[in-house]
C-alpha cells in the first residue's frame, strides 16, 4: 500500500518501488505529525550544470526544431502548414478528383453495357478469336 | 518530369547559400513543395503506357508510385535529422542536407530512366551518398564495417550486371525500355544464356535483399543515422525490386526454370528472418530484419511475374516503405532519449510517452499487415498469386505471416507495455517535430486505403 505514495508512479508493483524508497518516517523529531514520509534511497545526482540539460528547461514551448524560440516556432508553422495543409490536404484533394485511374471504371461500365446489348440481341458475349480470321494471311505450307 | 527534377537540383545551391538561421526551415519547406508537386505524376493519361515523356525520362504506372515515394521522403528525412545535427557546425549540416538532396536526384533519375544503362548508372550513383551518410554520421564504431559490407555486397552484385548490359547493347544496339520488349533475344550457348540471366538479376537480388545475400542490410540499417536508415528502408530496397520488374521482360523464356531456387530462397528468407526478429535485443536490427522479411515476399512475387504478383509487389513496396521508415523514426525517438538501441532499456513507454505510443501502435499494426491497410492488400495478393503458382508455398507464406505478427507484437509489447525500468529518470516529452514526422509517414498510409488503385500498376 505504501508504494502508492512513491513518487515513481502509481502503477508500479511493490517489488520495484521497494528498491529505492524507505518506509521510515524522515520528518523532524519535534514535528507533531510523524507522517510516514518516503525518501529516496539514491539522492538525485547533482551534475552542477555539466549534465544533459533538457531543452524544455530553457524553452517550455520547445517544438523540436531549434533552440532559438522564434526560429523554432517559424519552422514548426512552415512544417505543419506545408506538410499537412498543402501536401496532405490539397494533394489529397487533387488525388481524390483525378479522373478514372487506368480507365478501370470505364472498362467496367463498358463491359456491362456490351453484355446487356449482346444478351438482348442474342449474340455471343465475346468472339473466340481476338483477330478477324479472314484477315490473317498465312504463308503456304509448300516446301520452297 | 523536369518540373520536379530541376527544383530538386536547385535545392543544392540553395542549401549552400541560405543563412544558417533559415537553413532547416527553407529546405523543409521547399522539399515539401516539391513533394506536393510530384503528385502530378499520378494524373497520368490512361491510354498510353509511358507518360510525362522526354528523350531520357518517362514514368509509367510501375515507376510513378515509387517516384512519388522518393519525393515524399526527402522532407521526412530533413525533419528527422534536424535534432541530431543541431550541434554540428553549419557547413557540416549543409553537407548532410546536400547528400540527402543528391540522393533524391539520383533516385528520381533512376526511377524515371528509360534506358537500362542510365538506370544502372543511377543505381550505382545512389551508393555514394548513402555510403558517406553511413560512415560519416553513423553513431557507433561498427559503421565502418557496415559501410564496407554495404558497398562491396552491392558492387559485387552489380558488376556482372554491367557486363550483361554491355553484352546486350552490343548484340541489340539499344537498351531503351521502349523497344526492348519487342526485340528478339536469342543466345546460342545455353550455359552462357544461364550465366547472363544470373548476371542480370544478381545485382537486384542483392539489393532487395534476397535471403542469402542479405548480410549487408542489418549492418547498414543499424549503423546509419536516422535519415540513412529511412532512405535505405523506404526507397533503396525498392530500387532492387523495380530493377527486377524492368529487367525480367528480357529474361524470358528460361526464367520459368531458373527463377525456381530464388523464389524458394526468398520465401525461406521470410521465415528465417522473421524468426531472427523474435530473438532480437536491438530495436533497429529488429526493424532491419523485418525489412528483409517483407522484401523476401516482394522478391518471390516479382520472380513469378504474374499480373497479380506484380501488383501485390508494388503495393507492398510502397506500404512497407512508409511503415518501415516510420518504425525507424520511432526507434530514433527512443535512441535520442536513451542513447541506446537495446529494447529492454526503454520499456513501458506507453506510460511515459502516451502520444508516441499511439504512433507505435499504428506503425506496429501496419507492420503486421492489419486490414484494410495496403500492407495487407499487397501481402494477400502476393500470397494468392504464389498459391496459384504452387500450392506448397502457402505453408511458407502462412507461417511467415504468423511470425510477422509475432515479432511485431513482441516489439510493441516490449517497448510500450510492462513496468517502467528504474533507470529512466527523465525522458523528454515528444517534440512537435516528431509528431509531424510520424503524421507525414502514417497519414498517407491510411489515406492509401481509400484509393489503392494508385498503386496497382498495370492490372485492374
Amino acid at each position: 500500500m505504501l508504494s502508492r505514495l512513491s513518487r515513481l508512479g502509481l502503477a508500479l508493483p511493490r517489488s520495484v518501488s521497494v528498491l529505492s524508497t524507505r518506509f521510515v518516517s524522515q520528518s523532524k523529531a519535534d514535528s507533531a505529525i510523524s507522517s510516514t514520509a518516503v525518501t529516496e534511497l539514491y539522492e538525485p545526482v547533482n551534475q552542477s550544470g555539466h549534465g544533459e540539460v533538457s531543452p524544455f528547461a530553457k524553452n517550455p514551448d520547445f517544438h523540436g526544431f531549434s533552440t532559438n524560440p522564434e526560429e523554432d516556432v517559424r519552422n514548426m508553422k512552415m512544417g505543419f502548414f506545408l506538410g499537412i495543409s498543402v501536401a496532405l490536404v490539397i494533394g489529397g484533394t487533387f488525388i481524390h478528383y483525378l479522373p478514372d485511374h487506368g480507365m478501370r471504371k470505364w472498362a467496367r461500365r463498358e463491359a456491362e453495357r456490351l453484355i446487356l446489348l449482346r444478351e438482348k440481341d442474342g449474340l455471343p458475349l465475346i468472339e473466340e478469336n481476338y483477330y478477324d480470321v479472314s484477315k490473317i494471311i498465312l504463308p503456304s505450307s509448300n516446301e520452297d | 518530369m523536369l518540373k520536379i527534377l530541376l527544383p530538386s537540383i536547385l535545392l543544392l545551391p540553395s542549401t549552400w547559400l541560405i543563412s544558417p538561421k533559415y537553413l532547416w526551415t527553407t529546405t523543409l519547406s521547399y522539399s515539401l513543395l516539391i513533394a506536393s508537386a510530384s503528385l502530378m505524376w499520378l494524373a497520368a493519361p490512361a491510354e498510353t503506357g509511358w507518360s510525362f515523356l522526354n528523350c531520357l525520362m518517362a514514368s509509367d504506372p510501375i515507376s510513378t508510385p515509387l517516384l512519388v515515394l522518393t519525393c515524399w521522403l526527402l522532407p521526412l528525412m530533413i525533419l528527422a535529422s534536424q535534432n541530431h545535427l543541431m550541434l554540428e557546425p553549419t557547413n557540416r549540416q549543409r553537407t548532410f542536407i546536400s547528400l540527402l538532396i543528391s540522393l533524391q536526384i539520383f533516385l528520381i533519375l533512376a526511377f524515371s530512366a528509360t534506358e537500362l544503362i542510365m538506370f544502372y548508372i543511377m543505381f550505382e550513383a545512389t551508393l555514394i551518398p548513402t555510403l558517406i551518410i553511413i560512415t560519416r554520421w553513423g553513431n557507433q564504431m561498427e559503421r565502418l564495417n557496415a559501410g564496407t559490407y554495404f558497398l562491396f555486397y552491392t558492387l559485387a552484385g552489380s558488376l556482372p550486371l554491367l557486363i550483361a548490359l554491355l553484352l546486350l547493347q552490343n548484340s541489340t544496339g539499344t537498351l531503351s525500355f521502349f523497344t526492348i520488349p519487342y526485340l528478339p533475344l536469342t543466345c546460342s550457348d545455353p550455359w552462357a544464356h544461364k550465366i547472363w540471366w544470373t548476371a542480370c538479376l544478381l545485382a537486384f537480388l542483392v539489393k532487395m535483399p534476397l535471403y542469402g545475400a542479405h548480410l549487408w542490410l542489418p549492418k547498414a540499417h543499424v549503423e546509419a543515422p536516422i535519415a540513412g536508415s529511412m532512405v535505405l528502408a523506404a526507397v533503396l530496397l525498392k530500387l532492387g525490386g523495380y530493377g527486377m520488374m524492368r529487367i525480367l521482360i528480357i529474361l524470358d523464356p528460361i526464367s520459368k526454370e531458373l527463377s525456381y531456387p530464388f523464389i524458394i530462397l526468398a520465401l525461406w528468407g521470410v521465415i528465417m528472418t522473421g524468426s531472427i526478429c523474435l530473438r532480437q535485443t536491438d530495436l533497429k536490427a529488429l526493424i532491419a530484419y523485418s525489412s528483409v522479411s517483407h522484401m523476401g515476399l516482394v522478391a518471390a512475387a516479382i520472380l513469378i511475374q504474374t499480373p497479380w504478383a506484380f501488383t501485390g509487389a508494388l503495393i507492398l513496396m510502397i506500404a512497407h516503405g512508409l511503415t518501415s521508415s516510420a518504425l525507424f523514426c520511432l526507434a530514433n525517438t527512443n535512441y535520442e532519449r536513451t542513447h541506446s538501441r537495446t529494447m529492454l532499456l526503454a520499456r513501458g513507454l506507453q506510460t511515459l510517452l502516451p502520444l508516441t505510443a499511439v504512433w507505435w501502435f499504428i506503425a506496429t499494426l501496419a507492420n503486421l499487415a492489419l486490414p484494410p491497410l495496403p500492407n495487407l492488400m499487397g501481402e494477400l495478393m502476393i500470397i494468392t498469386s504464389l498459391f496459384k503458382w504452387s500450392m506448397w508455398t502457402l505453408i511458407l507464406t502462412g507461417l511467415g505471416t504468423l511470425i510477422t505478427a509475432g515479432y511485431s507484437l513482441y516489439m510493441f509489447l516490449t517497448t510500450q507495455h510492462g513496468p517502467i525500468p528504474n533507470h529512466l529518470i527523465s525522458i523528454n516529452p515528444p517534440h512537435s517535430r516528431e509528431h509531424l514526422l510520424l503524421t507525414l509517414h502514417l497519414l498517407p498510409l491510411l489515406l492509401l486505403i481509400l484509393k489503392p488503385e494508385l498503386l496497382w500498376g498495370w492490372s485492374a
